[in-house]
């Protein structure tokens, strides 16, 4: 009982010490990167509103005139048709959020499972069958690889992120393989062998986690990619269809800027330069806080 | 030798042969090895760089990489039960809890990204069915076993906080978790500095025989095995080439090369000596090996019956030598 008690009474203390408060301690010294987080979690709350039906339900209204300027009812004023853009961003914030989100997860699970296995399994089929996927992929010219995904899918909403899915894992796959090559030769992992575990579980438990640094950038790089292309998919007309999106806006806006309406443009180009940048800053400043070789 | 103390061996290697293909063909690493081990005995198994003792440690826990390398005869039986012909579910079940292994590079034997609390506990956990809460008391007290201070506390450290000589003794905590009946340390110590050499090897000696258990001591440190081993096996090429007592192998080696190898140890205490003496040559191509004795290209004492016909373990005064000639022999 009391070897138990100065057990737990030892764990309490390095708690304190533990590595995960050095990695905090490190990221707030960081002023950028905090900035970056504040302004993340504010596009994350806007668009949690969202999705709660807190705001920016009004986004598809007819609630004004034309073009008209900003005032305190039309915080950004109105579009062609007389519809809120202030709603219209704050709703296409939640858009590019979820966007981000899934292909960002997605691709980094995928990405990291596969490229594990064909790092841990290089030389053999296993590993050329992931290769020769990986490379076909890699040959078909993204917006068309879009545009055929829209369109077997018949227009389904996922399209997008099908296609930003299937091509932003391989350069996942890619690093993590090269990474699980040198990996799989340490002896941790003949030591992980030595106590009886199992290639699955080796891969899942020691190899993976290993990786988290590759994975932790790639996913923070496919969220912010993601971002800019359904940005672009949907200004050219493959990517959102039935919601709102800064791409939507910017499409629009072409019909408005010849007239000399800015306001629809600048909205959609800076709260989208906003969030990648505030990601970007954020990013960074992880990376260093988390990198395993620089916390110790 | 031992026979009179137990009834079986507790491991029987018989005829261990393992080969790996490379570019230049296949590659006989290990050539018929056949030896016992009985229960709490130490065996050291001693040889120059290459000679398959590495590969024969590997081969009785089965984890020669394969491809290239492929144990193509023989069995490895631990307890009777012939651990080459389980299927490798059963034979991850037997690897750490019935035999296990510690491995020469304590640096980087441990999982940079894990604390070397859970990375015991997965051990305990995997082979008994323990809560987190019981393998990390038992992580605790395996820790202070192998003389961490403040093993509770070690526990949420990461292997990087710990020194060369610490991870070490972490390794050998993880080893002998589930109690395992036979060790395999393929140089345990080598990477260690010698203060922490003799620590590290005095802690084994001590847990071994708390948990009764069996080693097999890979390593080419002649005084380690001198110390530490009852028997030893000395390997060249792929082969056993002489067994016996520790003792008895060190004060009349039989085969030339044993007593080439403890003629070329330095010694405090003989008088000046202008060089030390050293085997001449060098180990033969393991793809392309002599018909006859595979030390005769290198051995002073050769004749020419030698270079013809390769000579196999017999016992002579006592050890077992595989020499047409041994030295001090009467025949």
């Amino acid at each position: 009982m009391n070897e138990f008690s100065s057990v737990a009474g030892a764990r309490a203390v390095n708690r304190r010490n533990s590595i995960w408060r050095k990695v905090l301690r490190k990221f707030l010294a960081d002023r950028t990167g905090v900035a970056g987080l504040a302004a993340v979690l504010v596009y994350f709350v806007a668009a949690l509103g969202v999705w709660c039906g807190w705001w920016g339900t009004d986004w598809a209204d007819l609630g004004g005139s034309k073009w008209e300027a900003v005032s305190a009812a039309h915080w950004f004023g109105t579009n062609i048709i007389g519809q809120d853009i202030f709603s219209r961003a704050i709703y296409a914030t939640s858009t590019a959020f979820e966007v981000g989100v899934v292909v960002a997860v997605l691709a980094t699970i995928i990405g990291g499972v596969l490229g594990a296995f064909a790092g841990f399994f290089a030389g053999s089929w296993i590993d050329e069958l992931l290769l020769w996927a990986m490379n076909v992929l890699d040959a078909i010219p993204f917006y068309l690889f879009v545009a055929a995904v829209a369109y077997s899918l018949a227009g389904s909403p996922y399209a997008m992120h099908v296609a930003m899915i299937t091509s932003f894992w391989i350069g996942t796959g890619r690093l993590v393989r090269g990474e699980v090559i040198k990996l799989r030769n340490m002896e941790y992992i003949e030591a992980a062998y030595a106590i009886g575990l199992s290639r699955f579980m080796i891969i899942f438990r020691h190899i993976l986690p290993n990786t988290s640094h590759i994975l932790l950038v790639q996913a923070s790089i496919a969220f912010v990619s993601a971002i800019k292309a359904e940005v672009i998919l949907s200004f050219l007309g493959i990517g959102i269809r039935d919601g709102m999106s800064w791409g939507l806006m910017i499409e629009e806006s072409t019909k408005e800027v010849l007239a000399g309406f800015y306001n629809n443009f600048i909205a959609a180009s800076l709260l989208m330069f906003g969030l990648v940048m505030a990601f970007n800053a954020l990013s960074d400043a992880l990376q260093d806080a988390m990198d395993p070789r620089k916390v110790a | 030798m031992n026979a009179a103390d137990a009834p079986a061996p507790l491991l029987r290697v018989k005829d261990l042969t393992v080969e790996f293909r490379t570019m230049d063909g296949i590659v006989r690493a290990v050539d018929a090895v056949s030896f016992d081990i009985w229960p709490n005995e130490t065996v050291g198994l001693v040889g120059e760089s290459g000679c398959g003792k590495t590969v024969t440690g590997l081969s009785l826990l089965r984890l020669i990489p394969s491809p290239p390398g492929q144990i193509i005869n023989g069995s490895i039986e631990l307890e009777g039960l012939d651990l080459l012909s389980l299927d490798a579910g059963d034979m991850e079940k037997r690897r750490g809890s019935e035999i296990a292994m510690i491995f020469q590079e304590p640096m980087t034997s441990l999982n940079p990204v894990f604390t070397i609390g859970s990375q015991i506990t997965e051990v305990l956990r995997r082979h008994r069915q323990l809560s987190q809460r019981q393998a990390r008391e038992l992580a605790a007290s395996l820790l202070a076993k192998v003389s961490i201070p403040d093993a509770g506390r070690r526990l949420d450290d990461y292997p990087h906080q710990l020194s060369g000589g610490m991870r070490q003794r972490v390794m050998i905590a993880m080893a002998l978790s589930c109690n395992p009946k036979l060790l395999v340390a393929d140089e345990p110590t080598t990477a260690l500095d010698v203060t922490t050499q003799a620590q590290v090897l005095d802690q084994m000696r001590e847990l071994q025989n708390e948990f009764r258990m069996a080693v097999l001591l890979v390593t080419h440190d002649l005084g380690v095995v001198a110390e530490t081993c009852q028997r030893a096996l000395v390997m060249y090429c792929g082969s056993i080439v002489e067994a016996g007592k520790t003792e008895q192998l060190f004060s009349s080696p039989r085969h030339p090369y044993t007593a080439g190898l403890l003629a070329s140890i330095p010694r405090i205490r003989a008088e000046r000596i202008a060089e030390l003496p050293v085997i001449p040559g060098r180990v033969p191509d393991p793809g392309n090996l002599p018909a006859g004795c595979r030390f005769a290209g290198r051995c002073s004492h050769v004749q020419s019956r030698c270079h013809q016909e390769r000579p196999t373990l017999r016992s002579v005064n006592g050890n077992a030598v595989a020499c047409h000639y041994p030295l001090g022999a009467d025949i």
